[in-house]
C-alpha cells in the first residue's frame, strides 16, 4: 500500500501539472530579436551639475525608453503565471483593486526612466485583490493577451484578465 | 429548554443587575460596530470618489496632499500651475481627455470649483459612473452660471434660476464676498455620495471674472471696479489653474506620461496615480484605524468581564437556590448549564440591544454626519465581518460563562441543603 502511494500521487499530480500555467519571467517578454540596446556610458546622474539644481531641473525629461517596445507575439493566448508588483488604477468600493498595472519592480525609481512598455502588464480582475502593502509582490495567473501596434496611441502591449492573484513568497 | 426557562426566571428575579449588565454589553457592542462601520464606510466613500482618472496633476507637493485637495476638497493647494502647462499636456497625443480645475473660493462653507465642460463629460466616480444632472443643464458660455452639487442645493434650498454670491476664501463665514458678480443656478447634479455633492461648479471663465479686478489682493475700489457686464466682454482665459485630471488612451503609457509631467521643463509639477495615492492614504490611516479597533475591542472585553463579575458575585447568594434545585433532582451539570445559559442570555440580549442602539444612533445622526463630514452611513444589515464580530462576542461570553459554571458545579457537589452562611 505504502509503495503504491507515490504512484497514486503521480497519477493525481500529472494532470494537475499539465494544467498548471507556465511560469513566465519578465525577460521572456522582450523578444529575442529586439534591437540590441546601445550601451549608454553616460552616468545617470551628472554629478558635475549638482551645484546648480535649476539646470538639473531643466534637463530634458528622462523619456520612457521605448514607449512602444516590441512584444513577444507568441505569448498571446498562453496561460501563464508571472510575479510582479501591483500599481493600482481602479479601486472598488470594497477596497479591492480591480484594474492595475503589473511591473517588475516597485516604486518606479526616479533615477532611471520608467520601464519600457513591454515590461508592463495591464491586468483586469473581476474579483480584484485587497492590497495592504504596495511593496508586496504577487503572482498573477491568467491568459496573456498581446496587442502589438506601431502606434503608441492604440492598446499596445501586454494585457491580462487575471484568473488568480496571490501573494508571492520567497522560495524556501 | 426547561433549563433555559429556569435560567430566564432566575435572571428575571435579579432583573436590575441583569439589565445593567446587558446594557453595559450593549453599549460596548454598539461602540465596536460603530467604529467598524465608520471605518468601512469612510474607506468605501474614498474609494468610490474617483474612477477612470489615470493621472492627477498639480503643483509640486505631496501625492496625498494633491489627492486630498483636488478630489476630496480637503486642505488647500500649495500653488497654482500655468494654463499653458495644462494646454501642453492636454494636447499630448497620449492623452484622451483632460479636466482643468481651479479652487480657492467658497459659498457658505461649500467649495467652489472652476472647471470646463470636460468635467461633466469625463469625470467618473463609483464604478465608472458619469455625473448626471438632476435638473437644468451644465454651464454654458455666460461666465456667471453655476451648477450645484445635490447636497448644496438640498441644504441651502436652491432651485434653478436662483442667484447666489460666492465668497473669497474657504471659510464657512466669509467677510469678503464677490457680491458685485452674482451667479445664476442653471443646473443641479444628481446625488453621488462623493464630495461632488458638496461642490459648486462654475466655468473657468467665471472663476477668472470674479477675480478680474482683484489685482491688489482686495477688490478694486471706486473706478477700478469692473462690473459683471464689463467682465463678460473681456478675455476670460485663465492664467493659472489649481490642478488637472488626465485620462489616457493607453493605460500602459501611464508611467511615461507621469514621468514626462514630473520632469516637465516649463514648471515644477507633480503627477500622481489616484489609486496609488489612495493606497498611501490608507496605509497612513491604517494605524489610527487599528488603534480605534483595538480600543473598542477592549471596551467589549470590559463589558464581558463586568458580566462575569456580576455572575460570580451572585453565586454566593444563590447557594440556597442551587441547593434547592439539587434537592428536587437537578444534577450538577444542570447547574453548570444553567449558569452558562445565563451568561449567554445576558450577552445575547446585550448584542441585540447593541445592534438596536446602533441603528437608532445611525438613524439619528445620518443627516448630520452626511452634511458635516460628507460620510454616508447606510442603515444596512450587518456585513459578514460584523456578524463574525458579534458571533465572536457570543462565543467569548460562553467561554466566560464557563468560569462561574465550573465554580457552581464544584459547590453544588459539596454543598448540602443546609449551608452554613
Amino acid at each position: 500500500m505504502l509503495r503504491a502511494l507515490p504512484a497514486l500521487l503521480m497519477l493525481v499530480a500529472l494532470p494537475l501539472w499539465a494544467a498548471a500555467p507556465k511560469d513566465l519571467t519578465w525577460a521572456e517578454m522582450i523578444p529575442p530579436d529586439a534591437p540590441a540596446e546601445v550601451p549608454n556610458m553616460k552616468p545617470l546622474h551628472d554629478l558635475s551639475q549638482m551645484s546648480s539644481a535649476l539646470s538639473a531641473e531643466s534637463a530634458p525629461a528622462a523619456k520612457q525608453d521605448m514607449p512602444n517596445a516590441p512584444v513577444v507575439k507568441s505569448l498571446d493566448g498562453k496561460n501563464i503565471r508571472l510575479p510582479g508588483y501591483i500599481v493600482p488604477l481602479e479601486v472598488s468600493e470594497e477596497g479591492r483593486t480591480t484594474d492595475f498595472l503589473l511591473v517588475p519592480y516597485f516604486g518606479a525609481c526616479i533615477h532611471v526612466p520608467p520601464p519600457p512598455s513591454n515590461q508592463i502588464v495591464h491586468v483586469k480582475s473581476a474579483v480584484g485583490v485587497k492590497l495592504d502593502e504596495l511593496y508586496q509582490p504577487y503572482w498573477i495567473e491568467g491568459a496573456m493577451q498581446v496587442k502589438a501596434s506601431t502606434s503608441e496611441l492604440a492598446d499596445a502591449g501586454y494585457q491580462m484578465d487575471a484568473d488568480k492573484i496571490y501573494v508571492y513568497e520567497l522560495p524556501e | 429548554m426547561y433549563l433555559f426557562r429556569l435560567a430566564m426566571a432566575s435572571l428575571a428575579n435579579r432583573r436590575f443587575t441583569a439589565i445593567l449588565t446587558a446594557f453595559a454589553i450593549a453599549l460596548s457592542v454598539c461602540l465596536l460596530l460603530a467604529v467598524e462601520r465608520v471605518r468601512t464606510e469612510a474607506k468605501a466613500s474614498f474609494a468610490s470618489t474617483i474612477s477612470g482618472t489615470d493621472l492627477i496633476v498639480g503643483a509640486r507637493s505631496g501625492s496625498v496632499n494633491l489627492l486630498l485637495y483636488s478630489v476630496f476638497r480637503i486642505g488647500n493647494a500649495t500653488n497654482n500651475i500655468r494654463w499653458d502647462s495644462f494646454e501642453h499636456f492636454a494636447n499630448n497625443p497620449k492623452v484622451k481627455w483632460a479636466i482643468p480645475i481651479s479652487l480657492g473660493d467658497s459659498h457658505r462653507g461649500y467649495r467652489v470649483m472652476g472647471t470646463t465642460d470636460a468635467y461633466f463629460q469625463h469625470y467618473q466616480y463609483g464604478h465608472q459612473q458619469n455625473l448626471q444632472l438632476a435638473s437644468g443643464r451644465a454651464f454654458a458660455t455666460d461666465p456667471f452660471e453655476v451648477v450645484l452639487g445635490a447636497e448644496v442645493a438640498d441644504a441651502l434650498h436652491y432651485k434653478l434660476g436662483d442667484k447666489l454670491v460666492l465668497a473669497h476664501g474657504v471659510a464657512v463665514i466669509s467677510l469678503v464676498k464677490h457680491d458685485d458678480k452674482p451667479f445664476t443656478v442653471v443646473g443641479i447634479l444628481k446625488r453621488t455620495g462623493t464630495p461632488v455633492d458638496r461642490t459648486l461648479h462654475i466655468s473657468l471663465g467665471g472663476m477668472e471674472a470674479i477675480h478680474i479686478d482683484w489685482h491688489n489682493g482686495v477688490p478694486a475700489q471706486g473706478s477700478g471696479r469692473i462690473s459683471a457686464d464689463q467682465a463678460r466682454n473681456m478675455d476670460l482665459t485663465p492664467q493659472a489653474i489649481t490642478a488637472f485630471m488626465l485620462g489616457l488612451n493607453n493605460k500602459i503609457s501611464t508611467f511615461a506620461v507621469q514621468r514626462e509631467i514630473n520632469e516637465f521643463r516649463g514648471e515644477p509639477m507633480l503627477a500622481i496615480l489616484p489609486g496609488v495615492a489612495l493606497q498611501e492614504l490608507w496605509s497612513l490611516m491604517g494605524t489610527a484605524e487599528k488603534a480605534l479597533f483595538v480600543v473598542s475591542l477592549f471596551v467589549v472585553l470590559t463589558g464581558l468581564i463586568g458580566m462575569l463579575t456580576a455572575i460570580l458575585t451572585s453565586l454566593n447568594e444563590r447557594r440556597r437556590e442551587m441547593a434547592i434545585l439539587r434537592s428536587v433532582g437537578a444534577r450538577p451539570w444542570h447547574i453548570a448549564t444553567l449558569l452558562v445559559l445565563e451568561a449567554f442570555a445576558l450577552a445575547l440580549s446585550g448584542v441585540v440591544a447593541g445592534l438596536a442602539l446602533l441603528y437608532v444612533c445611525i438613524a439619528a445622526a445620518q443627516g448630520y454626519v452626511q452634511s458635516t463630514y460628507g460620510l454616508y452611513l447606510p442603515l444596512a444589515w450587518p456585513s459578514e465581518y460584523e456578524w463574525t464580530l458579534l458571533g465572536g462576542i457570543l462565543i467569548a461570553a460562553l467561554l466566560m460563562g464557563s468560569v462561574p459554571a465550573w465554580r457552581a458545579y464544584r459547590q453544588s457537589l459539596a454543598d448540602g441543603l443546609s449551608i452554613r452562611l
